[in-house]
């Protein structure tokens, strides 16, 4: 049954990649793989691979103290299909995380830019060289990215470089090398990715050391793949209609207030996230709460009807849903490869089959292009013991470098990707051709620039 | 003044109850789509071309009826919707339409009430075992119908007023600018999208049934087969022409505010049920009142202010199974009560929720308009319960 799960999801993401020659939407193919791929998942036979594991034995577990006497009336084929609900409507409220917090992260922006808001940035930034913005985009995404989120950073600079980039096809290398900048400049602070975050919660690593070894890998991962474009990008930023300017200008006269209030929510996010311990979409639903309430009431002399333009709810109307959906699609999908073991069988055959553990966090990262990072670490965390690979060890560190850069590679295997290609309408197959390369050749140069300096930065296993 | 036990175990119950939420609210998006596509294909011109009458009474009693049997096979939610897209067909007229409006979220909640996959709440408790399938539709049937009826008996006296009639120009979906630009051309394919739409809509509990999954995953498969089917159905149309008769643009069209809305009311509720006040609640009526009937009584009333699952789910932990065995009066009763007194707000219930987003029911209409015709069935239905129980009764 795993062989069909796997066969599913991969002609599911044949499909998603294929989205244009088939001329069936992506959206449509993910939520089709990541039902069916549960759907096969709890009509299987139990399989050993899945009742062997761990979690299926925490689950029992709390089974029975839950059920008490009723537990041992279950049949090993009830306990089977309750176990695949449980993980399933544990993927879910993770999953559902995620996609609230795309969801309100997209809706303030739209907002902002209702408002006009972001011509405050885009009219201080006076180059019209392609090159010098490409490198002052870049470098502000990296730190950024540093301090804020992936998703946020590349929702923020994504909206910048829209104003900033009236030509499409250019402003689709900058929405490229965005996920890229993005990427690089999370995996090097504990709280700028969340792959890091879980290193750094879990004690895998320790702050003051991970930003010392990472940060130069980061920097080139980002600067090969921009020095490149400095020598090849052709083209113009092109002009910027007159029209857009004008028609707006005599009708709300909020941009700035909205600017500062937006950016604020979205700063505001981790801040409340580390008051109060509540998960970031919270945070993020309570900044579009109150910029909903201000949007309101902001503009009293407008009537209904125009001022719904101005509004949340009409922010809403302008977000894209269906890449909401292609999110919630492929999370559950991946979701039934992970419950089912499949993920974690082929990390411990990895282990088995190549041994160079500096091979495999490589190979994890590359990995990490195709599926979410975050259950590739979750498994290597329990794949390799602390006692033995003690707080930053290579492994760690590694790990962190290439489960956090390795998603650039395509445009599906990162948050800041998926967001792009949400908000850019990045095409799979475009990133393909004019990026994946470019992040390739940036990561492989991290890679080798972190296992050259690592020695020289290592820290020595504790003295027992 | 929080110890890391106490932040780690808010942080599973808020991971628990998103995972409730987001199950509704994927539900929701998935049966709205639906809807939505079906419509753009006038999938329900089929339907509404065969209704001819043009007597607002009669006109009633057909959709109230249609609406209770509906209900009964799919989610109140679902019906509701379907059914607000039908009579915004049928009646013009938008002071009568919301009459209608508040009937069928009366139907849809009393129709939900007597089956055992009608209603979430009466589907907890058969899923716990508190009630079988036979016989609370054995039981809960009559009640159901007069909880309906009560009300439709006193509009068919006082209801005023006509259909009235669109203009020359339909435009049906008023706000929504793209809507008007295609609904006058014919688009082939309508009655492949209704059977398909309606056939996603009641493959959904069969799914259920099959493979034990949560309903939103049904709903999910049914949206991926309509997407693709209205991606291929016409292949002579190029992009830009083909958009707003997929599925990615059916959803542009649906409504997202009331899906945060919803998030918003479920989240705060959650955090009550979490801080156990509900609980605690409930334990003060049983200590204050002692009769269960009237505590029931009250629970259902009282669900037309919070949400019914967190109110059936507190009641369920209230009342012992050893000691208020499978099919006993308490769990009938509270599966009617939970079921239908949702109605009597507009807030109470799911379909009540859904019909003010789509419909923009104010709030305050419904409350002087709609509640007392709702506490009268709301009533009538509970007495009714009360008198045949003894007849019906498991021992």
């Amino acid at each position: 049954m795993e062989t069909l799960v796997i066969i599913v999801f991969v002609i599911g993401y044949i499909a998603i990649a294929l989205e244009h020659p088939i001329k069936i939407n992506k959206t449509a193919s993910a939520l089709l793989a990541g039902v069916i791929c549960w759907t096969l998942f709890v009509l299987s036979e139990p399989s050993a691979a899945v009742t062997d594991s761990a979690s299926y034995g925490s689950f029992l577990e709390i089974l029975k103290v839950e059920l008490g006497d009723k537990f041992n009336a279950l049949s090993s084929g009830e306990l089977y299909r309750e176990f695949v609900t449980t993980e399933l409507s544990h993927h879910l409220s993770s999953i559902a995380q995620i996609l609230f917090f795309l969801m309100g992260a997209m809706t303030i922006v739209e907002l902002v830019d209702a408002h006009h808001g972001f011509r405050f940035i885009t009219d201080r930034i006076k180059t019209k060289n392609p090159k010098t913005l490409l490198w002052i985009i870049c470098w502000v995404s990296f730190f950024l990215s540093a301090v804020l989120d992936n998703l946020t950073t590349t929702i923020v600079m994504l909206s910048l470089v829209r104003k900033l980039i009236p030509d499409k096809e250019m402003r689709l290398f900058f929405a490229g090398m965005i996920v890229i900048a993005a990427n690089a400049g999370g995996a090097w602070t504990p709280i700028g990715d969340v792959t890091t975050t879980m290193l750094w919660i879990g004690g895998q690593i320790s702050t003051g050391n991970i930003m010392v070894t990472l940060f130069l890998p980061s920097v080139a991962c980002m600067l090969i793949p921009l020095i490149y474009l400095n020598f090849t990008l052709k083209g113009t930023l092109g002009d910027t209609t007159e029209n857009d300017n004008k028609s707006h200008d005599n009708v709300v006269r909020s941009g700035n207030l909205m600017l500062i209030l937006g950016v604020g929510a979205l700063v505001f996010v981790p801040i409340f996230k580390t008051l109060t311990h509540m998960p970031p979409y919270t945070g993020i639903l309570l900044g579009l709460g109150f910029l909903w309430v201000v949007s309101e009431l902001i503009n009293p002399e407008l009537d209904e009807a125009v001022k719904k333009n101005y509004t949340v709810a009409g922010a809403l109307a302008r977000i894209d849903v269906p890449s909401v959906l292609f999110f919630l699609g492929i999370l559950l999908a991946v979701g039934a490869l992970e419950s089912m073991q499949v993920l974690h069988h082929l990390a411990s055959w990895l282990d088995h089959a190549i041994g160079d553990q500096r091979i495999i966090v490589t190979l994890i990262g590359l990995l990490s292009a195709i599926v979410d990072n975050v259950p590739l670490v979750a498994a290597s965390m329990g794949m390799y013991n602390m006692d033995v690979y003690y707080q930053d060890h290579m492994v760690w560190e590694y790990l962190a470098y290439c489960a956090g850069t390795g998603g650039s590679i395509l445009i599906i295997g990162s948050a800041a990707g998926v967001a792009a290609m949400g908000i850019e309408k990045i095409d799979f197959i475009w990133y393909l051709k004019k990026i994946s390369l470019l992040a390739l050749l940036g990561y492989s140069a991290g890679a080798i620039i972190y296992l050259i300096i690592q020695p020289y930065l290592a820290v020595h296993p504790p003295v027992h | 003044m929080f110890t890391q036990d106490s932040i780690d175990h808010i942080g599973e119950q808020l991971n628990h109850h998103l995972g409730q939420i987001s199950a509704i609210l994927f539900f929701l998006m998935g049966a709205m789509t639906i809807v939505e596509l079906v419509d753009a294909y006038q999938g329900f011109k089929i339907i509404t071309d065969r209704i001819n009458t043009r007597n607002p009474k009669k006109l009633l009693w057909i959709i109230c009826t249609v609406t209770f049997f509906l209900s009964a096979i799919l989610d109140n939610l679902t019906t509701s919707i379907v059914m607000i897209s039908l009579i915004r067909k049928l009646v013009p007229n938008k002071d009568m339409r919301l009459f209608f409006a508040g009937m069928i979220v009366i139907a849809a909640n009393a129709g939900g009430a007597w089956s055992p996959i009608g209603d979430v709440t009466t589907t907890m408790l058969w899923i716990g075992g508190q009630i079988s399938s036979g016989n609370i539709m054995l039981t809960l049937f009559l009640p159901s119908v007069i909880c309906m009826v009560i009300p439709l008996i006193y509009l068919q006296f006082t209801l005023k007023g006509e259909l009235g009639s669109y203009d020359t120009e339909p435009k049906i979906n008023q706000g929504n600018g793209d809507h008007g630009a295609y609904s006058n051309q014919p688009v082939k394919g309508s009655t492949t999208m209704l059977i398909l739409g309606v056939g996603g809509l009641v493959s959904v509990p069969v799914f259920k049934t099959i493979t034990h999954l949560p309903p939103y995953l049904g709903m999910l498969l049914a949206l991926g087969v309509l997407w693709v089917v209205s991606e291929l159905i016409n292949p002579d149309m190029d992009e830009s022409e083909k958009r707003p008769y997929t599925a990615a643009g059916a959803l542009t069209r649906i409504d997202v505010p009331s899906v945060l809305f919803f998030l918003g009311i479920l989240l705060a509720v959650s955090a009550l049920e979490s801080m156990e006040i509900l609980h605690h609640f409930s334990i003060w009526l049983d200590e204050s009142i002692g009769d269960q009937r009237i505590i029931i009584t009250l629970i259902g009333i009282l669900s037309s202010i919070v949400d019914n699952v967190p109110l059936v789910a507190a009641s369920m932990g209230m009342y012992d199974m050893s000691v208020y065995y499978q099919d006993h009066l308490v769990w009938e009763y509270l599966a009617y009560c939970a079921g239908t007194g949702g109605s009597i707000l507009i807030i109470g219930s799911a379909a009540g929720v859904a019909v003010m987003g789509m419909e923009k029911i104010d709030f305050i209409w419904y409350v002087k308009r709609i509640s007392l015709l709702a506490i009268l069935g709301y009533f009538a239905g509970g007495i009714v319960y009360l008198i045949i129980q003894p007849y019906l009764a498991v021992h």
